[in-house]
C-alpha cells in the first residue's frame, strides 16, 4: 500500500520492534490479540515479552533469533494469519523475518502491565503531530544568501544541500497584482499599482501590505477560506429537499468581520466552540427577548457547530440522521482545528493514528449536551429571535391588540348568528322556541333529545355552518374586521433569526460509548474529554456549576486556545500557508496523522505555530510574517528549481496556480468596475435559467411548480461570490465548474482542476459575454482613443501596461472583428472591443496567480 | 500517424516510461532541437493526449467502467450459496468480521432469489439480473475480488488508484497519460454521473491525483444539457470565435514561453484547443435524439426505470466509438449500499441497471466494437453472509465486504462465458484464485498493451507506478 513506504524501513536496516513491527501488528493483529477483551488463542501480540508464550498445541509464538521456530512468521507466510482482513504483503512479511532473525529485540523497555484494549505505543506517542509546540531556534544566516526573515532562513537550510537558491525577487507589478489576488480576492487598481511602484519609501512593500490587510475585502477573501473548512452553506442538505436555512448567513458575516477585525484566534475559536456558554445563555432562556444584545454575535459564532448537513427538518428526523447530524459536526470540529480524521473511530479504533473508539466518544461528549440525540431540535426549533425588548413588547401589544380586533369579529359573527337563529325560530310556536335556544345553548353538551331536536329542524342549527351561507352580506362585514387584525400584525417590527447552538438548563445527557459505531448498542458511559494521545490535557468537567450549561464545550475551547494544545496552532498555520503557497507545510491540511502527509519543513511549521502564538494569535501578523519574506516575493520561475525539485516543495520557486473559483467571479466584476461592494446580509438566491445554469437570480414558479425565468435583483447579482447563495444541490455554476467545494461536510482543500467545461464556459457563457461587454462599454467612456482603451484596459486585467507589440496585436484584432460583427449588429465596435476583452479575460495571464 | 516532431516525441516518451526527461533532452539536443545545454540540462517535458503506441500489441483500446459504488451483493447477484439457503435465519458457524458494522448479527441470510445457468457456459446468474443472463457467453465473471480494506473510500480508492489513500492518479488517468486519446475532439476520459447527485468522493473517482492536469476525467452533466455552453454566442458563431481562439492561442503561448514547462498552463491551452472542437463534437456525441427506436428499446430509454442508465450506457457506448480512451458510468452516492432493506432495495438497483448493461455489451458487439472495449461491472465491495438489523426481514440488510466479492468484466481481451475465482462456501472470502485491486489493474494495463511496470512517471527522484510495488500479476486465465 502506498502509505507504507512511508513508515517501512529500508530493506537493509536492522528492523525496530518498536517502529516498524509494531505498527504491523497493530495493524493486522491486534484487533483479535489485544484489543478485544478476550485474546484469541490466549495470544497478546501487543507487547514482546508476550510473544515467548508457548502455545496450546506447542511451540512459541516466536523463538528469537530462529524466524523457523516462529510460529507467527510460519502462520502469517502461509496465509493462514491474519484469519479475517488483508494479509500481510511480502515486505511486511520480511520485517517480521528480519526482526527476529537479529534477535528479536525492543529498543526499549516495556511497560510493566497493560489492561486489555487499546494501546498507546511509544512510537504513537512520538509521532511528529503531537510533540508539544517548542519554538525552533533559527537557522542561522548565511552570508550572500537572500534571508530577509526567519521564514527565508528555514526555508533556505533545505534549498542550499539541494543546491538550490531562491529565485530573484519579482517586480513590484506582480508582486501587488499576487498579494491583492492573495489577500483580497481580486486584481489591484491600475491607481495602486501606480502607487506601490512609485513609493520610494523602503517600507513601501510592508505598507502595500498593510493597505491591503485593512481593506474589507480582506475578510471576504479570507472568510471564505475559513468557511470552506466549517462547511458553509445556505441549505440543510442531506437528502433530495436541500431546504433553505435561511440564517446561516449571520455565521458567515461573523466570519469576516472577526478576519476584518483580526480577532484573536483565540477568541475566535472560543467563540465558535462555545459563545453560548460565554453568554451564559441556554435554550431557555433565549426564547423570548435575548438578555443581553452582545451576545448576538457570541450566538452567531456557534452557528460554526451548525454546519452539519441536517435533513432533519425534512421530513428525515430519525435516530439515524440525528446521529449522523453529530458525527458531521464531530467531523467538521476535528478536521478544521485538529487536522485530525476521526470519524473512523466512530465505530472502532483508528487503524492508523492512535486514536480509539472510546476518544472518540469522548470529543462527542463534548459536544452532546447541546447535540442531544434523545431530546432534538431540528432547525426550526433552534432559531432564537433577534427582537430588543422593546420589539418584544410592541410586537406583543400589536399582538395583543389584533386578538382583541379577531374577538370583536368572533362577537361580531356570533351577533349575527343569534339574530338568524332568532329570525328562524320567530317561526315556530312560541312554546317550542324555548327547548332550541337551551338545546343551542348546550353547545356539544347536548342530550340525544335536543340533538333529535335539531334532525327535525337542520334549518335552526345555525352553528353547524359558516356565516356566508346564512347572510353573505354579514359574513363580508365580519372578514372585514378580521383583515384589520391581520393588517395590524404587519405593523410588528421585522424578526429576525440566528440559528446558533444552545444546550438546555437541564443536567447534560449521558454519552455512552457505541458498539460498531450502533447508537442501538451502548456500551460503557463516557466523560467528556481529549484524545488519550495529546498529552497534558485537562479534565474536562461533567457539568461546570458556574455556568447554566454544562460548560464542557467551553472548558474544551480553553484548552484547545491554551497554546498548549500541540495541533491547534499548527493546523491553523499550515491552512494559512496552505493558502498563501498553494499547497501547506503539511500538504493536507485537514490530516495531520499517519495517512496524512509529514511536514515539509517541520521546524519552520513549529517556528510560525509559536510566533502566531507569541503574537497573540493574530491572523493578520501571521501574513505579514510570510509575505515579508523572500519566499514570498520570490519570481516563479526557476529552471534550476523546476527540474530539481517539480513538485517544489523546497519553495525555490513562487507557486503559479489558478486562481480559485471566487476569485475568478470576483475578479471578472472588479475589472469590469461593475462589483456592488454591498458587505453581509442574506444571501443573493441563485435559480435554474433556461440553458440549464445555475445562476444568481429570483425565480419564481408557475402554478405547476416549475421554475419560471430568472430575474435580475438589481444589480445584487453582482455582488462578490461570497454573497451567492450556496446550495448543495444546485451550487451555482460558474463557481462549480472552477471547483468551489461540495460540502458534505466540509472541505479542507479544493480541487484544482483545467478540464475543458471550464473553457467553454470562458469562451461562450453569457455572464463573461456580458462582463466583457460592460468591459468595453465603459473604456469607451474613459479614454476617447482606441489604443488608450487597449492600454487602459490591459492594465485593469494584468496590472502592467501593454509592450508596443501588444498593442499593435489588440487593435488589428479589434479591427478584424469589427468586419466580422452581424450586419444586425447595433454597435460593431464595441461588440469587436468586447470580443478582445473576452479573450483576454480568459486568457492564463488573467486566469493564473503568478 | 505522419511522422513529425510531435510524433518522434512520443515515441521517445512511450519507449521511454522511467527514461527521465535527461534523455529526452540529450535526444531533443542531438536533434538540433535544443540549444546550448542550459543548466541543467532539462527541456520542459510538455504533456499531450495524442495517441501514444503502446508497449506490445493490445487487444484493448477503450474502457467502459460501470462503478456500483456501495458493494452489490454477490451472494444474491453471481456467487449462488447453497450453504446460505440451508442455514438461513440460524447462527453463522465460523468468525465474521464486522467492520463498521452498525446492526450486526450473525444470523446467515440466505439469498431468497433464485440462480440458473445461463448461456453456453452455463454460468450461474440470480433472478435479478435476467438481461445478464443473456450475454453470458461475453463475460468474465470474477468471484474472487478482494481489496481487504473494509471501508467504501479506501477500497474505491485501491481499485481507482491501486493504493488506499487519495490524491493518486486514477486508471482512467494512467491509460490516458500511456496512450493518448484516440479523438482530438472529445475529452479522452469522461465521468457520467447520476441525475440525483455526486458519487461519494465525487471527483476523486476521476482525478489525476499528481498526473498532469490534462489527464484529469471531465464531468459530464447528469442531465441536458450534458455539457453546458457549447453555443457560442450568436454575434460570435464563427469565424469570430475562431479568430479568438486564434489569439487566446498566442497569447497564451507567450505566457507559457515566460514561464516554460508550467504543465498546468499548458493543460488549460490543451483544454482551449478541446473545448473549441467539442463545440460541435459534443454535441453531436450527446445528441442521442437521432439513435434509432431499436437502439432505445435494447438500452431501455423507452422505460422510466431504465431511462437515465440507459441513456448514459448509450452515450458511453457513443464515446467509445468517437474514439474516447475511458468513460465511467457512476451512480448517486453509495446507492448499492445495502445496510438495510436489502430485500426491497437490490431488486431496485438491479432493475434500473440490469437491460442497459447487457444491452451495452449486444451493442458493442454489433458494432464490431467489443473486441476493443473492455467494459467493467463491479463495485468496491460486496456484502456478508449474515444479516444486518435483524429487526425483521423487510428491514434487514448485509454489512461490507472487501474479502471476496464479485465482479464481471466483458470484452477488450477478456474471455468470454468464464468463470474466475471462487469464495468459500458462504461467500465470505476468496479462497481460489483471489484477483486483488492491484492483479485486476495489471491485467487491464495488459490488455491495453502496456507494461504494468513500465508505465510509470517520474515524480521528483521517484518512478511512481499504478502497480505501486505490490505484487501483481496478470491474471492471464481471465483473458481470451
Amino acid at each position: 500500500m502506498g502509505f507504507l513506504a512511508a513508515v517501512v524501513a529500508p530493506a537493509t536496516a536492522e528492523p525496530s520492534f518498536e517502529k516498524d513491527v509494531q505498527p504491523l501488528l497493530k495493524r493486522h493483529c491486534w484487533h483479535c490479540h489485544g484489543e478485544e477483551p478476550k485474546l484469541r488463542g490466549g495470544v497478546d501480540l501487543r507487547l514482546r515479552r508476550f510473544m515467548d508464550k508457548e502455545l496450546d498445541g506447542g511451540g512459541h509464538v516466536i523463538v528469537a533469533g530462529e524466524p523457523a521456530k516462529s510460529e507467527l512468521l510460519t502462520l502469517v507466510k502461509s496465509g493462514e494469519m491474519p484469519e479475517k482482513g488483508s494479509k500481510l504483503s511480502p515486505e511486511e512479511i520480511a520485517i517480521l523475518e528480519r526482526w527476529i532473525a537479529a534477535g528479536a529485540k525492543t529498543e526499549r523497555a516495556e511497560p510493566e502491565s497493560l489492561t486489555p484494549g487499546p494501546f498507546i505505543t511509544e512510537e504513537d506517542r512520538s509521532f511528529w503531530a503531537f510533540q508539544p509546540i517548542a519554538r525552533p531556534q533559527t537557522p542561522p544566516a548565511e552570508s550572500g544568501a537572500r534571508i530577509r526573515t526567519p521564514v527565508d532562513a528555514f526555508i533556505f537550510a533545505k534549498l542550499k544541500p539541494a543546491g538550490l537558491d531562491f529565485a530573484p525577487d519579482t517586480d513590484r507589478v506582480t508582486r501587488i497584482r499576487r498579494v491583492w489576488l492573495d489577500l483580497l480576492g481580486i486584481p489591484p487598481t491600475p491607481e495602486e499599482v501606480d502607487a506601490f511602484v512609485a513609493d520610494t519609501d523602503p517600507a513601501a512593500y510592508e505598507m502595500m501590505i498593510d493597505r491591503a490587510l485593512a481593506s474589507p475585502l480582506y475578510g471576504e477573501r479570507w472568510g471564505r477560506h475559513w468557511l470552506d473548512a466549517a462547511g458553509y452553506a445556505d441549505t440543510n442538505g442531506g437528502t433530495d429537499t436541500d431546504s433553505k436555512r435561511p440564517h446561516a448567513w449571520h455565521y458567515r458575516d461573523y466570519v469576516v468581520k472577526a478576519f476584518n477585525d483580526d480577532k484573536p484566534w483565540t477568541n475566535f475559536i472560543t467563540e465558535q466552540l462555545a459563545g453560548d456558554e460565554l453568554a451564559k445563555l441556554t435554550h431557555e432562556s433565549t426564547r423570548g427577548v435575548l438578555p443581553d444584545r452582545a451576545a448576538i454575535p457570541l450566538l452567531a459564532a456557534t452557528g460554526f457547530l451548525r454546519m452539519a448537513p441536517d435533513p432533519t427538518g425534512d421530513g428525515a428526523d430519525n435516530p439515524l440522521t440525528r446521529n449522523q447530524v453529530i458525527a458531521d459536526t464531530v467531523q467538521i470540529v476535528t478536521s478544521s482545528l485538529l487536522g485530525m480524521t476521526v470519524a473512523c473511530a466512530q465505530c472502532h479504533d483508528h487503524r492508523y493514528d492512535p486514536i480509539t473508539h472510546t476518544d472518540y466518544h469522548r470529543l462527542r461528549a463534548i459536544f452532546e449536551p447541546a447535540l442531544d440525540w434523545k431530546a432534538w431540535r431540528n432547525p426550526a426549533m433552534r432559531l432564537v429571535s433577534l427582537y430588543t425588548a422593546e420589539e418584544r413588547a410592541t410586537a406583543d401589544a400589536i399582538e395583543a391588540e389584533a386578538k382583541k380586533i379577531e374577538e370583536e369579529a368572533r362577537a361580531l359573527s356570533a351577533k349575527h348568528k343569534d339574530r338568524i337563529f332568532e329570525a328562524r325560530l320567530a317561526k315556530l310556536p312560541e312554546g317550542e322556541r324555548q327547548q332550541y335556544r337551551d338545546a343551542r345553548a348546550a353547545k356539544d353538551k347536548r342530550t340525544p333529545e335536543q340533538n333529535q331536536l335539531f334532525k327535525d329542524k337542520p334549518e335552526l342549527n345555525v352553528d353547524a355552518g359558516s356565516l356566508d351561507l346564512f347572510d353573505p352580506a354579514a359574513d363580508k362585514e365580519v372578514k372585514a374586521v378580521k383583515a384589520k387584525a391581520n393588517e395590524h400584525r404587519t405593523k410588528k417590527p421585522a424578526e429576525q433569526f440566528v440559528a446558533g447552538l444552545l444546550e438546555t438548563s437541564t443536567p447534560p445527557p449521558q454519552t455512552f460509548l457505541f458498539n460498531r459505531g450502533d447508537y442501538d448498542q451502548p456500551k460503557a458511559q463516557v466523560p467528556p474529554g481529549e484524545l488519550g494521545i495529546i498529552a497534558d490535557a485537562p479534565e474536562i468537567a461533567t457539568d461546570d456549576p458556574a455556568l447554566p450549561t454544562s460548560g464542557r464545550r467551553l472548558a474544551y475551547a480553553r484548552w484547545l486556545t491554551s497554546g498548549k494544545h500541540p495541533l491547534v496552532a499548527r493546523v491553523i498555520v499550515n491552512r494559512v500557508w496552505h493558502h498563501h503557497f498553494g499547497r501547506g507545510i503539511v500538504g493536507t491540511p485537514g490530516d495531520f496523522g499517519r495517512l496524512g502527509e509529514r511536514p515539509s519543513h517541520p521546524e519552520l511549521l513549529d517556528w510560525l505555530a509559536a510566533e502566531f502564538m507569541d503574537g497573540g494569535w493574530k491572523m493578520k501578523r501571521l501574513h505579514k510574517l510570510i509575505l515579508l519574506s523572500t519566499a514570498y516575493r520570490q519570481a516563479s520561475v526557476n529552471p534550476a528549481s523546476k527540474s530539481a525539485d517539480p513538485d517544489n516543495r523546497l519553495l525555490a520557486r513562487f507557486p503559479i496556480r489558478r486562481l480559485d473559483a471566487e476569485t475568478v467571479r470576483d475578479s471578472m466584476l472588479a475589472v469590469t468596475g461593475r462589483m456592488n461592494p454591498a458587505a453581509g446580509g442574506p444571501p443573493e438566491p441563485v435559480g435554474i435559467d433556461k440553458l440549464g445554469r445555475i445562476v444568481v437570480g429570483d425565480q419564481g414558479r408557475n402554478a405547476n411548480g416549475e421554475p419560471l425565468d430568472i430575474v435580475r435583483i438589481g444589480g445584487r447579482e453582482l455582488r462578490r461570490s461570497i454573497y451567492v447563495e450556496v446550495r448543495r444541490r444546485s451550487p451555482h455554476t460558474m463557481l462549480d465548474t472552477f471547483d468551489a467545494p461540495v460540502l458534505s461536510p466540509n472541505c479542507n482543500s479544493r480541487a484544482v482542476t483545467t478540464v475543458a467545461p471550464q473553457s467553454l464556459l470562458l469562451l461562450n457563457d453569457p455572464f463573461v459575454v456580458e462582463q466583457s461587454e460592460a468591459l468595453a462599454a465603459q473604456l469607451r467612456t474613459l479614454a476617447a482613443e482606441r489604443r488608450d482603451r487597449v492600454i487602459l484596459g490591459w492594465r485593469r486585467l494584468f496590472s502592467r501596461v501593454p509592450r508596443e507589440e501588444e498593442i499593435t496585436m489588440a487593435l488589428d484584432f479589434w479591427n478584424s472583428q469589427i468586419a466580422l460583427q452581424p450586419a444586425i449588429s447595433k454597435d460593431p465596435s464595441l461588440a469587436a472591443a468586447a470580443s478582445l476583452w473576452q479573450v483576454l479575460l480568459g486568457s492564463n495571464r488573467f486566469l493564473y496567480l503568478d | 500517424m505522419r511522422p513529425h516532431f510531435c510524433s518522434r516525441r512520443h515515441f521517445i516518451r512511450a519507449n521511454s516510461f522511467g527514461l527521465g526527461s535527461l534523455a529526452l533532452a540529450t535526444l531533443l539536443r542531438d536533434d538540433g532541437l535544443l540549444g546550448a545545454p542550459v543548466k541543467p540540462a532539462i527541456a520542459p517535458e510538455r504533456f499531450d493526449l495524442l495517441p501514444k503506441p503502446p508497449h506490445f500489441a493490445p487487444k484493448a483500446k477503450a474502457m467502459i467502467s460501470l462503478f456500483m459504488i456501495g458493494g452489490p451483493s454477490q451472494m444474491d447477484l453471481f456467487d449462488p450459496k447453497p450453504m446460505l439457503t440451508k442455514y438461513d435465519g440460524q447462527k453463522f458457524p465460523g468468525d465474521i468480521r464486522y467492520d463498521n458494522a452498525a446492526e450486526a448479527s450473525s444470523k446467515v441470510l440466505g439469498s431468497p432469489w433464485k440462480f440458473s445457468p445461463h448461456g453456453q457456459c452455463g454460468i450461474e446468474l440470480s433472478e435479478l439480473l435476467p438481461h445478464l443472463g443473456g450475454i453470458a457467453d461475453e463475460i468474465t465473471l470474477i468471484r474472487s475480488m478482494h481489496t481487504g480494506v473494509n471501508n467504501h473510500g479506501q477500497s474505491m480508492f485501491a481499485l481507482h488508484n491501486g493504493r488506499i489513500t487519495a490524491g493518486h492518479p486514477t486508471l482512467g488517468s494512467w491509460l490516458t497519460y500511456g496512450l493518448g486519446s484516440e479523438t482530438q475532439n472529445l475529452p479522452a476520459y469522461v465521468a457520467l454521473t447520476h441525475p440525483s447527485g455526486m458519487p461519494l468522493l465525487h471527483g476523486d473517482n476521476w482525478t489525476s491525483g499528481w498526473l498532469p492536469s490534462i489527464f484529469q476525467g471531465t464531468h459530464v452533466r447528469p442531465t441536458e444539457p450534458r455539457i453546458l455552453n457549447l453555443d457560442p454566442p450568436a454575434h460570435l458563431a464563427g469565424e469570430a470565435q475562431r479568430r479568438q481562439l486564434e489569439l487566446l492561442r498566442s497569447i497564451n503561448e507567450t505566457h507559457l514561453a515566460e514561464h516554460p514547462g508550467e504543465s498546468d498552463l499548458e493543460a488549460r491551452i490543451a483544454s482551449y484547443a478541446l473545448a473549441a472542437k467539442m463545440q460541435t463534437a459534443a454535441k453531436e456525441a450527446f445528441d442521442i435524439s437521432n439513435e434509432p427506436a431499436h437502439i432505445n428499446k435494447l438500452y431501455g430509454i423507452d422505460k422510466d426505470v431504465t431511462r437515465d442508465y440507459g441513456t448514459r450506457c448509450l452515450i458511453a457506448r457513443r464515446m467509445v466509438e468517437r474514439g474516447v480512451r475511458f468513460v465511467q458510468v457512476l451512480n448517486v452516492g453509495q446507492s448499492w449500499d445495502h445496510h438495510g432493506s436489502i430485500l426491497g432495495e437490490l431488486p431496485r438497483r438491479c432493475a434500473e441497471v440490469d437491460q442497459p448493461c447487457a444491452a451495452l455489451i449486444t451493442d458493442l458487439k454489433q458494432r464490431g466494437l467489443l473486441d476493443s472495449t473492455v467494459v467493467h461491472w463491479g463495485g468496491e465491495m460486496g456484502r456478508l453472509p449474515v444479516l444486518q438489523n435483524d429487526i425483521g426481514r423487510d428491514k434487514c440488510g448485509r454489512d461490507h465486504n472487501t474479502y471476496g466479492f464479485s465482479t464481471w468484466m466483458a470484452g477488450g481481451g477478456f474471455r468470454g462465458g468464464y468463470v474466475h475465482g471462487e469464495t468459500d462456501e458462504w461467500g465470505h472470502e476468496a479462497v481460489k484464485d483471489v484477483v486483488n485491486h492491484y492483479d485486476w489493474h495489471a491485467t487491464l494495463l495488459h490488455l491495453f498493451g502496456l507494461d504494468w511496470k513500465r508505465l510509470t512517471y517520474k515524480r521528483a527522484t521517484t518512478e511512481l507506478s499504478l502497480v505501486n510495488g505490490q505484487p501483481a500479476r496478470v491474471v492471464k486465465e481471465m483473458l481470451a
